[in-house]
């Protein structure tokens, strides 16, 4: 932990994190079935209804996408969701205001999908542990030239959100590194210590992820027309594509 | 040290992720200065970063809403009442 010592997210003042896991699931497993949390609550309940309506409530459509994705079934993301505000609901009183809210309830969503949905996703998480020395010894190069990135970066603004979703998707076991780092903005150790994995292997598999997905996009943008640049264009563009980018003779 | 190009691509994801020291902020951030291709890898991935936020948010089902808020008062009646 002392790697994340030197962290600047304020997420490592939470209670929720400087508590051992087995602690924690404990104490979120009582929460839940208990009526009556055993942490004193300095707040009225109301207040504490009232604030979690306000700051938690609205992250429901990014747990929602997540819980989603990692079940591939509507009816258990939405059992997921459910536990997950309850669960963050009963730990109310452990978030300190203006830390990280997202990373906070995303910890608790992660940490319920492993515990409660999928028993054997940690232990497939360890499966494999990546040599991170792979990408710190170089595989620094970019994917293209400079004026192509450009074009690169123009393709990406206009590629549908159902690709990128699909893509990430695709990622296989550096899915759920990237989406907790991207999406989640959960510190890298947070998402270590949630899927039992070094650090190391939470950098690796973010910087292979990352690759991985840019290479996705860009086959998909060059493949469908969505790039204008020439030095991106691919010869099996599509034929009707082809015309958007070769002057629009009408 | 200064970092170089090689080095700076290396510390990307560690830069928008907030995960480096005061000294390798310093030297990313005057490194990038003078730096057009490092420049753009960085607007690059932040920019893919971006893209994945906006396209991974899903409209939950208004039943499901309603039943986490229902959820929530419920608790909330139990604390009150406790
Ligand atoms: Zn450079």
């Amino acid at each position: 932990m002392t790697s994340y010592a030197g962290s600047l997210v304020s997420f490592k003042t939470t209670t929720l994190n400087s508590k051992p896991m087995s602690e924690l699931n404990s104490a979120q497993k009582s929460a839940a079935t208990e009526a009556t949390p055993k942490a004193k609550s300095t707040k009225s309940a109301a207040q504490k209804a009232l604030e979690f309506e306000q700051l938690a409530i609205p992250l429901m459509p990014q747990v929602y996408g997540m819980a989603l994705r990692w079940t591939k079934n509507p009816s258990d993301a939405e059992d997921l969701v459910q536990d997950t505000f309850a669960k963050a609901f009963n730990a109310w009183d452990q978030f300190e205001q203006g830390t990280n809210l997202k990373a906070w309830i995303f910890r608790i969503l992660t940490n319920t999908q492993i515990n409660s949905y999928n028993k054997k996703a940690k232990d497939q998480a360890k499966v494999s542990i990546d040599q991170f020395e792979e990408w710190q010894l170089g595989d620094v190069e970019s994917l293209t030239s400079l004026s192509s990135r450009s074009a690169e970066l123009e393709a990406l603004d206009r590629l549908p959100a159902d690709i990128i979703k699909q893509s990430l998707a695709e990622l296989g076991e550096f899915q759920q590194v990237v989406e907790l780092a991207v999406i989640a903005e959960m510190p890298y150790a947070a998402i270590a210590e949630e899927l039992g994995i070094p650090v190391g292997t939470v950098m690796s598999r973010l910087h292979r992820g990352k690759k991985k997905l840019r290479e996705k996009l860009l086959d998909y943008a060059i493949q469908e027309g969505y790039v204008s640049d020439p030095k991106l264009k691919s010869d099996s563009s599509k034929a009707t594509q082809a015309t958007e980018t070769t002057g629009g003779n009408s | 040290m200064t970092f170089d190009c090689q080095e700076t691509k290396r510390h990307v994801h560690e830069y928008l992720h907030n995960e480096l020291s005061e000294a390798e902020i310093k030297e990313v951030t005057a490194h990038l200065a003078n730096c057009d291709s490092c420049e753009t890898d960085y607007d690059l991935e932040h920019f893919v970063n971006n893209s994945i936020q906006d396209a991974c948010s899903e409209v939950p089902p208004q039943e499901l809403a309603e039943k986490v808020l229902a959820n929530i008062r419920a608790m909330q009646a139990g604390i009150d009442h406790a």
